[in-house]
């Protein structure tokens, strides 16, 4: 078989992500019993009660049966929740499954889409890999630039990607940024606004983006389970759109791509997140608040907003840190594919294990400092 | 951005391992080199190559044995590699310390493939199981030397942006690059023409720095081995004071190389500004000569995880627990069994005149390796060599088993790559107190 001749171009070119090895091997590798992760932004304290009990409660009988195929009840639940139809929402495997879905559904070889430079990479990714200029436009300071991308629109432009609050940076824009920019964008194109720690916002600035689709209908929110609710796991995030738009949308999407247990569980989850998101937001700023302190007193940089994580500037490179920190038990991400070379990103957590983090970090500065040596 | 990357080009034969088959064997090497483009000084030092090769290895293998040849064209060269069975092949002619005894049947019969091993760019040998042996012959295009061009006026203060090459872009920069000079100019940075190629072929990845209508510099990037990719530059044909073009080319590269499937970047050349950023400092060595030079050898892993198991005894296993914990690299050592070795050992050699540079990789190892080690130093040294590296691939059993002849030869360990080979890269610098790690 020939196999080269049947890879398109945008394929064979294409750099893809490699997923680290499962922790129990990470452990053994490192020689660690216990590796704590503040990698991914997950959230220590676990899902909502409700969630947790539909999970536990979870029999075997009932993964011998499909799921529903779009997610009906779920759909009908946020509809009750965000006040919108629940034909407006279409919930996928993760937010990632839906920004393949919009993509695949607007553009086409020869389009374009627009994001930052440093944010999240999968807008980026999906479109290289479909054949889609990826256009990326620098951060203003660490705030996505609404003049420079709208600067680069063209007729051949059909998204952009706009990450609020930013990851990895924390910035965000406020409603009148969102307007102000929807009402320069015009209508020939989709704006999405990936909302994936909105629930981490608690400055009323901060936009309901659902609800200026009234007055932007090409305007497509993404929000996801996985971060605020704890259901990363399980893998469940949505979209939502003007009934045009998420039409368009469903004919790209795959059906039945949502388990049963994630329905379920995330269905529970915003019937009882009340207590949950209090918690969990106060267990960020006490993290944040802590670490700020932390990196002030080693007199290293950081960069945080909104959003349960922090960026921390090392004075090794990023990959070196990680592996001195793997060795002693903490998970951090590296920044240089973010293009942040020489910072680490780290989850904001539950006390314990800021305090064991912060020992490790302040070890290993110590060590770096004291020697004089980078290495 | 989007990278070239490499699609296979090669033709494939099956022969019977036997005389009556090497005219086809030949035509094979000559049609095949022809047909991708080569000229005649490519095409007759293969043609000659195999010639002598299949000739020598044909009356060495068993009757009814097959031999198998493919011919792969990587735009800028020819890699023509024979895969057969043999036990023990007699491969002493390859090293370049072999000399023709005129008087003796058996040194005469070596003469084709010692003339095999000096007309090629250059030649690997691989070991697989059931005695199976694989020949890699490489020999490049023929290019010319780069041409001098202009250079960007100092002072220019135009705003920097990056640029994706094109051939004819890196054509140019490799130009410039020569022209401006750098005691760390690889050789297809010399002959623009064969970066233009590399480019092309997906051998080589380039990032350049441009502003108004100049080329203001450049950082390159190719393989070094199956897993481990070589950074060259940042080459800067500016003055920036705030290191802004230094600081695009770099965050952009290393944002690209951070995606790619190779396991670690290394980087060879001289100290670099900032290196903290970006790179884990491995160590220096330091060459002497007309110019002396410090060959500063940088790391950074590029997939969060490469573990591996290292099989080694003695000083190379106390040196790689120090190196494993400085880099905080998870490896196991274990301890090697004794290796059945060859009668003889084959060292591949490749000399950088410029730096008075003898690099030396081992090909196989035998009983005589550690006169062999000796010879080669004495040879080198008659011809006027002042450095001598070895690299010494943990990843290869035949490789760990020179360790103790390199040092009874006065070659140190000072350095460690990771990943640099199919397994971690020991360099080996003989006599040199003064190198640091």
């Amino acid at each position: 078989m020939n196999l080269d001749a049947l890879i398109p171009d945008y394929v064979r070119n294409f750099q893809a992500y490699h997923p680290s090895r499962p922790d129990h091997i990470l452990q053994l590798e490192y020689g660690v019993p216990f590796l704590n992760r503040l990698n991914n932004n997950e959230n220590p304290l676990g899902p909502p009660p409700a969630a947790a009990r539909v999970i536990a409660a979870f029999t075997p009988d009932r993964a011998s049966l499909y799921p529903n195929g779009d997610s009906y009840d779920l759909r009908q639940a946020l509809g009750d929740r965000i006040g919108i139809a629940p034909d407006r929402f279409l919930v996928g495997n993760g937010s990632c499954d839906v920004i393949a879905s919009v993509i695949k559904a607007f553009c086409q070889l020869g389009d374009n889409i627009i994001t930052a430079d440093k944010t999240f990479a999968v807008y980026e990714w999906v479109a290289e890999f479909s054949g889609i200029e990826a256009r990326l436009v620098p951060l203003l300071g660490y705030t996505f630039d609404p003049q420079a991308i709208l600067d680069r629109i063209d007729d051949r432009t059909k998204i952009i990607f706009v990450c609020n609050p930013n990851n990895p940076t924390g910035s965000y824009w406020k409603r009148q940024v969102l307007v102000d920019f929807l009402e320069k964008a015009g209508n020939n194109l989709i704006v999405v606004v990936d909302e994936a720690y909105r629930e981490y916002v608690e400055d009323p600035e901060y936009p309901d983006s659902i609800d200026l689709m009234k007055r932007f209908p090409n305007l497509v929110t993404f929000r996801t389970f996985s971060k605020m609710y704890a259901l990363a796991g399980l893998r469940v995030g949505y979209l939502a759109g003007n009934d045009d738009v998420v039409e368009v949308v469903r004919q790209t999407s795959v059906a039945y791509s949502v388990n049963v247990q994630a329905q379920q569980a995330a269905l529970a989850a915003i019937s009882d997140d009340h207590e949950h998101i209090i918690a969990t937001r106060t267990m960020v700023r006490m993290a944040k608040s802590f670490m700020l302190a932390i990196c002030d007193n080693l007199a290293l940089d950081t960069v945080s907003g909104e959003g349960n994580y922090m960026m921390i500037k090392v004075p090794i490179n990023d990959m070196m840190m990680y592996r001195r920190l793997m060795k002693r038990g903490m998970m951090v991400r590296t920044m240089t594919g973010f293009r942040f070379p020489g910072w680490i990103r780290i989850t904001l957590r539950e006390k314990s294990v800021m305090e064991l983090f912060a020992e490790a970090l302040q070890k290993e500065i110590k060590s770096i400092q004291s020697t004089g040596r980078t290495w | 951005m989007i990278r070239h990357s490499f699609q296979k080009k090669n033709i494939f034969i099956r022969l019977p391992f036997s005389a009556d088959f090497l005219t086809l064997a030949m035509a094979f090497a000559d049609k095949g080199a022809r047909g991708f483009g080569y000229g005649d000084r490519e095409t007759g030092g293969l043609v000659l190559a195999i010639e002598e090769l299949f000739s020598f290895y044909e009356r060495e293998s068993t009757k009814g044995s097959t031999v198998e040849i493919e011919m792969e064209d990587q735009g800028y060269r020819l890699v023509l590699s024979l895969f057969f069975c043999l036990a023990d092949p007699d491969m002493r002619a390859f090293n370049l310390t072999w000399n023709v005894n005129h008087d003796s049947q058996e040194s005469l019969e070596m003469l084709g493939p010692m003339i095999a091993a000096r007309t090629l760019s250059s030649l690997r040998l691989e070991f697989g199981a059931d005695e199976k042996v694989i020949l890699r012959l490489t020999r490049n295009r023929e290019y010319s030397m780069a041409e001098r061009v202009a250079l960007p006026p100092s002072g220019n203060t135009s705003t920097l942006r990056l640029l994706n090459p094109s051939r004819d872009d890196l054509y140019h920069f490799a130009s410039m690059a020569a022209t401006y000079g750098s005691p760390f100019l690889p050789p297809f940075l010399a002959r623009p023409e064969m970066a233009a190629d590399m480019l092309e072929s997906g051998h080589l990845n380039a990032l350049l720095v441009a502003g108004d209508d100049w080329i203001m510099g450049g950082v390159l990037w190719k393989p070094l081995t199956d897993s481990c990719l070589e950074l060259y530059g940042p080459y800067l044909f500016i003055d920036n004071p705030d290191d802004e073009a230094m600081t695009l080319l770099m965050d952009e590269a290393v944002k690209c190389i951070s995606r790619s499937w190779f396991k670690g970047l290394v980087r060879r050349q001289g100290a670099l500004a900032g290196h903290e950023r970006f790179f884990d400092f491995l160590g220096e060595i330091q060459l002497s000569g007309k110019n002396d030079v410090n060959a500063t050898y940088y790391y950074r892993q590029l997939k969060e995880e490469s573990s591996g198991v290292v099989y080694c005894t003695g000083n190379l296993a106390i040196f790689l627990d120090e190196q494993y914990r400085r880099l905080c690299l998870p490896r196991q050592i274990r301890t090697a069994s004794n290796l059945r070795l060859r009668n003889a050992s084959v060292l591949a050699v490749e000399l950088e005149n410029a730096r008075s540079l003898a690099v030396m990789r081992p090909l196989c190892a035998g009983k005589d390796l550690d006169t062999n080690i000796r010879a080669h130093l004495d040879l080198l040294h008659g011809q006027g060599i002042e450095n001598f590296i070895v690299e010494l691939d943990t990843g290869r059993s035949e490789d760990v088993a020179f360790a103790d002849a390199l040092e009874k030869n006065s070659f140190l360990p000072r350095l460690l790559i990771p990943d640099a080979g199919l397994g971690d890269l020991v360099i080996y610098d003989h006599c040199k107190l003064n190198a640091q790690s």
